[in-house]
């Protein structure tokens, strides 16, 4: 356990002291730590199944590969982050395995279906970008030196990912037609559910600790408008409309809907129309899960206890 | 079905310093190999060897990384 208190080891991170493992933190810090790399664990991995089922719709032997190393880079990443969670007292079999599919805890863009190849390219090109976006911010800034020494490799390949995607989702917009239509009707209802993804506005922020144990560096809002300033300009030259513009007088980017807002999942269209909602609704819609949670989180479960069993029927015999 | 971790270290060319790039968890040594070039397939690197965690021997009794988790296994 840490030869620090709380307050000295929060005060010690931000003057750049390196966490290098369980002896040097605090209770607080741990429990912090592992709340920031189970949902970066889980949301690696839940966006395996995403992309792998949605790689069926990919049109050649080519892009069939690139799809399916990005779903191999992003198995590869889980396997990382449980492998940091279980160096500080974590199991990784109970994590993966023993988990009903409603205790993950990624974000709620992972449970939902990608029904087209312009869906799969949008989503590396914004729900990619949301990740590069925050685990930027933590290399960057994290305090813990595991984490940051492991984010270099992911950084590198999460790269990857986002270039596959935008540069399909270049070549689609320029075909015009109903190639730009079905990139049109992706980004309608993945910008709005990449916004949500960084979850409570500042002024609504619960006090997590990840700022103060330097867990990451910036704060939601500021994160919203790092994504924002990539992803807009990008629609904007791909000629996609976007939600939301560049106010110069407030130097950011706004957004043109309530707030946040209904989603309906079946029809994958946003209510911008019914307004505003409260964030104790949206987070009763992410606890309820999307549509295909059980569907992910069976598919990676499914063959775990039947090979098992065989392996140990065999060691018995 | 239990695995043991492992270490990765690689060199990325001829000269460069051998150095920590991550961990897998595997059944052996051979599974260990092949988990450890595919998980950290990011560069074309010029050598890549697999330690056995357990195997690891700190020789600084300190605050780092692995005696930390050499500590914690032996507790």
């Amino acid at each position: 356990m840490s030869p620090f208190t709380d307050d000295e080891l929060k005060q010690k991170v931000q003057d750049g002291y390196m966490v290098e493992g369980p002896e040097d933190m605090t209770e607080g810090y741990r429990k912090a730590l592992v709340v920031q790399l189970t949902v970066q664990a889980d949301t690696e991995l839940m966006s395996a199944p995403s992309y792998w089922m949605a790689a069926r719709y990919a049109p050649s032997t080519n892009t069939q590969v690139s799809a399916h190393a990005i779903i191999q880079d992003e198995l590869a990443h889980a396997n990382i982050a449980y492998r940091l969670l279980e160096d500080i007292g974590e199991s990784k079999e109970h994590l993966v395995y023993g988990r009903q599919p409603h205790e993950f805890k990624h974000p709620y863009g992972f449970d939902q279906p990608l029904d087209n190849w312009a869906e799969l390219v949008v989503a590396t090109g914004f729900f990619d970008r949301a990740g590069i976006t925050l685990l930027t911010d933590v290399h960057e800034n994290t305090s813990y030196a595991p984490l940051k020494r492991a984010l270099v490799k992911i950084g590198m390949e999460e790269t990857f990912h986002l270039r596959h995607g935008e540069v399909w989702m270049r070549r689609l917009s320029k075909a015009g037609g109903e190639a730009k239509e079905m990139v049109q009707r992706a980004v309608d209802w993945m910008f709005p559910m990449t916004i949500e993804w960084f979850g409570l506005p500042d002024d609504m922020k619960r006090h997590s600790g990840q700022l103060d144990y330097r867990l990451k560096g910036l704060t939601n809002d500021q994160l919203r408008q790092v994504w924002m300033s990539a992803t807009v300009p990008l629609c904007e030259q791909l000629g996609l409309h976007v939600p939301a513009h560049w106010d110069a007088e407030r130097e950011a980017y706004v957004l043109d809907y309530p707030f946040p807002c209904q989603y309906d999942a079946v029809d994958k269209h946003w209510a911008f129309d019914e307004g505003e909602i409260s964030w104790d609704a949206v987070f009763e819609r992410w606890k309820g899960r999307g549509p295909m949670n059980e569907i992910y989180v069976e598919s990676v479960q499914r063959s775990r206890l039947d090979v098992a069993r065989w392996l140990d029927g065999k060691a018995a015999a | 079905m239990r695995e043991i971790v492992y270490d990765v270290f690689a060199r990325k060319g001829r000269g460069d310093q051998l150095v920590h790039i991550g961990y897998v968890d595997a059944f052996d040594d051979e599974t260990a190999k092949v988990y450890a070039w595919k998980t950290y397939d990011e560069e074309n690197w010029f050598e890549m060897c697999v330690v056995e965690r357990d195997a690891i021997i700190p020789v600084t009794n300190g605050e780092g990384h692995f005696a930390q988790l050499k500590r914690a296994r032996d507790e």
